[in-house]
């Protein structure tokens, strides 16, 4: 099932989920993306139901380019994190997106951060969060051996750490999983975690 | 009155001495007066409502080079109300056996205690402790016999017999697992994540106590359900003993030292970049 | 489980001699899993009045955001705060705009009038307001809440033993509720200033 975590390091953040796309007993695919790109320093990672997922992060990433083209400058990663939760919380009492989502981005005079909010709009900043199945495993494993001043390398062994306990522990364990971080130098693709390959797909 | 016929669990070997001295009472399986109802299912499940207090829980144990650790907390819980911060969910069987309690409180007592009683007189009958793996199969026996009748026991026999140190999972649904690790209960899924990265077969007593001790406190700092005092005891050759029994209010606090900082943000004002 | 106790929280204000106090636990969960330790859920309208929601954290952030905004207008209208009546009957209203798809949140509201006059009060989650002259709770946790209150409460307390006795009354009541908790955090407001305290509590 559907793992979703992040967290925070010294100078930098980590988004990691899951990327396999299942429907009742079927697997679609294992290598989807689920943690959009939303700007050069901003990353989201989204769990819940495909079809909203796919939709509101897209509006999401949008919309910020919208801010940024009309007004000359990029939204704050705060600043996405409240739109963000304003949208969730208007279509909460029409039809809610069943998406949990983990934001996280750099901004130059705060730093990086990340921000818990799930699909009834709940914000809140936190130093490391996770969604689904996996969020048991994972959070446990964080509060043990997280620190406020890792280094990259620390934090991707923390990572892994997770991503080896859910495979072992969680009977609907996803196969692979794709780690991304922010920083300084902006969002970007860290790794792969594979157990299986999947046919590589041609850009859309 | 129904009576469920409880032939098939006698004592499958005779007993030494004269077996009419014994106090029939102890001796027999115990059995249970059924409701007489027409919807026996529905009745269960109304009753089982009103009697299942201790859902939320966290127990683990493990086997490592000097023996069994065994761990859990110590909250009782119904719905969200606190009903104590003082269950003991080790139960200790016998000098060389724990129990551990995860599920039904009243259940795991009783079933407890009865297996304590067999395990005494297997004891006496055969003038040898009985195995773990024998202990365990008393029990899951009978739970299974129970089936579908609204038991709810999550067990872990932890012990040391003739064979060493032995581990099983036992619950009533029947299932019966030997195992070097398990935990047990809601908070369960928080304590194997500790314990999984921390585990070797080579701990020392220390270290695996400790470890056993921190599952147990990230388990309840996560989890709503547990809570209360992590108890923690090692099963070595010679018996079972109790090493500590921490306070998680004060247990977090050597952990993780309040360093005095301002108070943070205000959701309102998140720090404007 | 009701929509209610979906976050957990415990909110308690206590009425002293010429002072209030008011004080809620930490916790942001969902159902039994903790997901934040240091969440408010006091707000300050402006320096002598506050409101502490009590009930589902997406609709206690939505609320707030719309009361501090229908506050900002008044301000600007009539270039004053507003009295601690006159907010819980904004507060009241606003609430039952949504009679029939109600925030689900349970406010408390603490203030000191114009004559440094304490006034406490609470509402249920469609505005029906509920007066008090000693004290008032809310939260998943509001039963022990009322238990310790009314055997620790006495009339006019003054500042520092109202700060005492708020605060014994919350830690003790959160430790019987598996929902609320992690720590407390406490206002405690005389005419002439206004104290912040973070109390050290179970963290389980």
């Amino acid at each position: 099932m559907e793992s979703v975590f992040g967290l925070v390091g010294k100078d930098f953040a980590i988004v990691v989920a899951d990327s396999s796309a299942v429907h009742s007993i079927l697997v679609h695919k294992t290598n989807e993306d689920k943690i959009m790109v939303l700007d050069s320093h901003k990353l989201m990672g989204a769990s819940g139901e495909t079809g909203d997922r796919a939709q509101f992060t897209e509006y999401v990433q949008k919309n910020v380019a919208l801010y940024q083209f009309r007004n000359g400058i990029p939204l704050t990663t705060a600043a996405t994190a409240n739109f963000t939760r304003g949208e969730l919380a208007t279509a909460l009492r029409k039809n809610p997106y069943m998406v949990n989502i983990i934001l996280a981005g750099y901004d130059k005079d705060v730093g990086p951060s990340l921000y818990f909010i799930d699909y009834i709009a709940s914000l809140h900043k936190v130093d490391k969060a996770a969604f689904g199945y996996g969020s048991y495993f994972a959070l446990s494993m964080m509060d043990r051996h997280y620190r406020r001043d890792m280094s990259v390398e620390e934090a991707i062994e923390l990572v892994d750490k997770c991503i080896r306990e859910i495979r072992s522990r969680l009977v609907v364990a996803p196969p692979n999983f794709l780690i991304k971080i922010v920083d300084k130098d902006g969002a970007r693709e860290y790794g792969w975690r594979e157990s299986i390959k999947d046919a590589p797909v041609a850009a859309a | 009155m129904m009576k469920i016929d409880f032939s098939g669990l006698d004592p499958y070997m005779p007993v030494k001495g004269n077996a009419e001295d014994l106090d029939d009472e102890i001796l027999a399986a115990p059995s249970f007066k059924l409701p007489v109802t027409v919807d026996f299912d529905g009745f269960q499940k109304a009753a089982v409502q009103m009697v299942k207090p201790a859902k939320g829980t966290t127990t683990l144990a493990f086997i490592f080079k000097d023996g069994v650790m065994v761990a859990a907390d110590s909250r009782a819980s119904m719905g969200g109300y606190i009903s104590s911060q003082s269950v003991k969910k080790i139960i200790e069987i016998n000098p060389y056996m724990l129990g551990t309690m995860a599920g039904g409180a009243a259940d795991c007592q009783f079933w407890h205690r009865n297996l304590g009683i067999k395990c005494r007189l297997h004891e006496l009958a055969n003038k040898r402790r009985i195995s773990v793996a024998g202990a365990s199969k008393l029990l899951a026996n009978i739970l299974y016999s129970y089936r579908g009748m609204g038991l709810s026991v999550g067990t872990m026999i932890a012990g040391w017999d003739e064979n060493g140190p032995g581990l099983y999972y036992v619950d009533s649904e029947g299932g019966r697992l030997k195992g070097t690790r398990f935990s047990v209960g809601s908070g369960s899924p928080y304590a194997y994540g500790v314990l999984d990265s921390g585990y070797r077969f080579d701990l020392s007593v220390e270290e695996a106590a400790e470890l056993a001790r921190r599952a147990i406190y990230h388990a309840t700092f996560r989890d709503g359900a547990s809570g209360g005092v992590a108890s923690v005891y090692h099963v070595g050759p010679s018996g079972w003993k109790k090493l500590s029994g921490d306070d998680v209010g004060e247990l977090h606090y050597s952990y993780y030292p309040v360093e005095p900082t301002a108070v943070e943000q205000e959701m309102a004002d998140v720090p404007i970049a | 489980m009701s929509i209610f106790e979906y976050n957990g929280s415990a909110l308690v204000a206590m009425v002293g001699k010429n002072c209030f106090a008011i004080a809620s636990d930490r916790r942001l969960g969902v159902q039994l899993q903790t997901i934040a330790t240091d969440f408010q859920k006091i707000y300050r309208i402006h320096h002598k009045l506050f409101i502490g929601l009590a009930g589902l954290a997406t609709d206690a952030q939505t609320l707030y955001q719309r009361l501090v905004f229908r506050h900002k207008l008044y301000h600007l209208r009539e270039e004053r705060d507003m009295k601690p009546e006159t907010f819980a009957s904004l507060v009241s209203a606003v609430l039952y705009e949504k009679r029939f798809g109600p925030y689900f949140c349970q406010p408390v509201i603490a203030g000191l009038g114009d004559d440094d006059k304490p006034f406490i009060c609470t509402m249920d989650s469609i505005g029906a307001k509920e007066l008090a002259k000693d004290f008032v709770v809310a939260g998943t946790a509001s039963e022990s809440l009322y238990g310790a209150c009314e055997s620790m409460f006495k009339p006019d307390m003054e500042a520092e033993e109202l700060f005492e006795t708020i605060s014994q009354a919350l830690i003790s009541s959160v430790d019987r509720d598996c929902l609320s908790g992690w720590g407390g955090h406490v206002y405690l407001v005389t005419p002439t200033e206004v104290t912040e305290r973070i109390l050290k509590g179970r963290m389980d």
